[in-house]
């Protein structure tokens, strides 16, 4: 498979809440990184994050705005997602909030699987959708 | 229009940060089209009665958003990671940007903390050897965090 059809595969079932597919697509010694979320480690660290956003936006819709293949075989996908909170994500509480939020994901590819991620997205726009009023109180909306 | 090869693109842009990392705002347009667009996706706020977005034109909001930064934080500097770049033109340039606030940023006060917070820029570079769209993305809440702010407005 090619970088573009392994990147495409992870937003699609990303966006399918498919967690057990998505994660099919990513080595099991891969490197994540999810700025936003301070989170640096392994294959669980991406699916702690698919898991709670399956969760959390059930009804999730995701729209590629670029995706593009670096000559060292990193996808470079630029997708905004946008789904009602349904649920806890993160520790935020569910007040049925639309999130609307442009994200990076850099995927490097070897051997038809995803053996490094990075993350990129403003976490800030996403507790202001959400209605999080305090960056130190997250679970407190009031 | 035509793009730039991908060694030729990787240039230009790594040329653009040489010029950010010197603060020489007018060489960091000078690489850009007279049309270039400028989106700085986590610029979003409230403004007299309307909410304002780092969305733009290059020579319009780009330049402006640069200038203030370099004004509030004046040791500001960039740091590349990793250069990505396709034979069409496209870059994906990641980073760390850092600075020390002297001056007030948008709604937040100087209280002389520093930051160093990674970043991806996008860009697309044209057959002219131009740039011809910037958008960048960063973690807001990591940044006002470090320069002490909070609260989510």
């Amino acid at each position: 498979m090619s970088a573009t059809t392994i990147a495409q595969q992870f937003v699609a079932n990303m966006g399918a809440g498919n967690v057990n597919a998505t994660l099919a697509l990513v080595a099991p010694n891969a490197q994540v990184k999810i700025y936003p979320l301070n989170a640096e480690g392994g294959n669980e660290i991406v699916r702690d994050y698919l898991q709670q956003l399956a969760t959390a936006f059930p009804e999730l819709t995701i729209r590629t705005r670029r995706l593009f293949v670096g000559g060292d075989n990193t996808a470079v996908v630029e997708i905004a997602i946008r789904g009602v909170q349904a649920g806890e994500f993160f520790g935020i509480l569910d007040q049925e909030k639309l999130l609307d939020l442009d994200q990076v994901w850099m995927l490097h590819i070897t051997d038809d699987k995803i053996d490094n991620i990075t993350a990129y997205w403003d976490q800030n726009r996403l507790y202001r959708r959400l209605a999080v009023k305090r960056q130190d109180r997250v679970t407190i909306t009031a | 229009m035509g793009n730039a090869n991908g060694t030729q693109a990787g240039t230009i842009v790594t040329e653009f940060f040489d010029a950010y990392r010197a603060q020489d705002v007018e060489r960091m347009v000078d690489l850009c089209s007279d049309n270039a667009d400028f989106h700085y996706i986590p610029i979003e706020g409230w403004g007299r009665q309307r909410v304002i977005y780092g969305d733009g034109k290059v020579r319009t909001i780009g330049k402006t958003v640069w200038t203030q930064l370099i004004d509030s934080f004046p040791d500001l500097t960039n740091e590349i990671h990793k250069v990505t770049s396709d034979k069409e033109g496209n870059v994906a340039v990641e980073c760390t940007l850092a600075g020390t606030q002297k001056k007030p940023f948008g709604s937040i006060a100087p209280m002389g903390k520093h930051f160093a917070v990674p970043h991806v820029f996008l860009f697309k570079v044209d057959s002219d050897g131009l740039i011809d769209e910037i958008s960048a993305y960063w973690d807001g809440a990591d940044f006002y965090r470090q320069l002490g702010r909070l609260e989510v407005d």
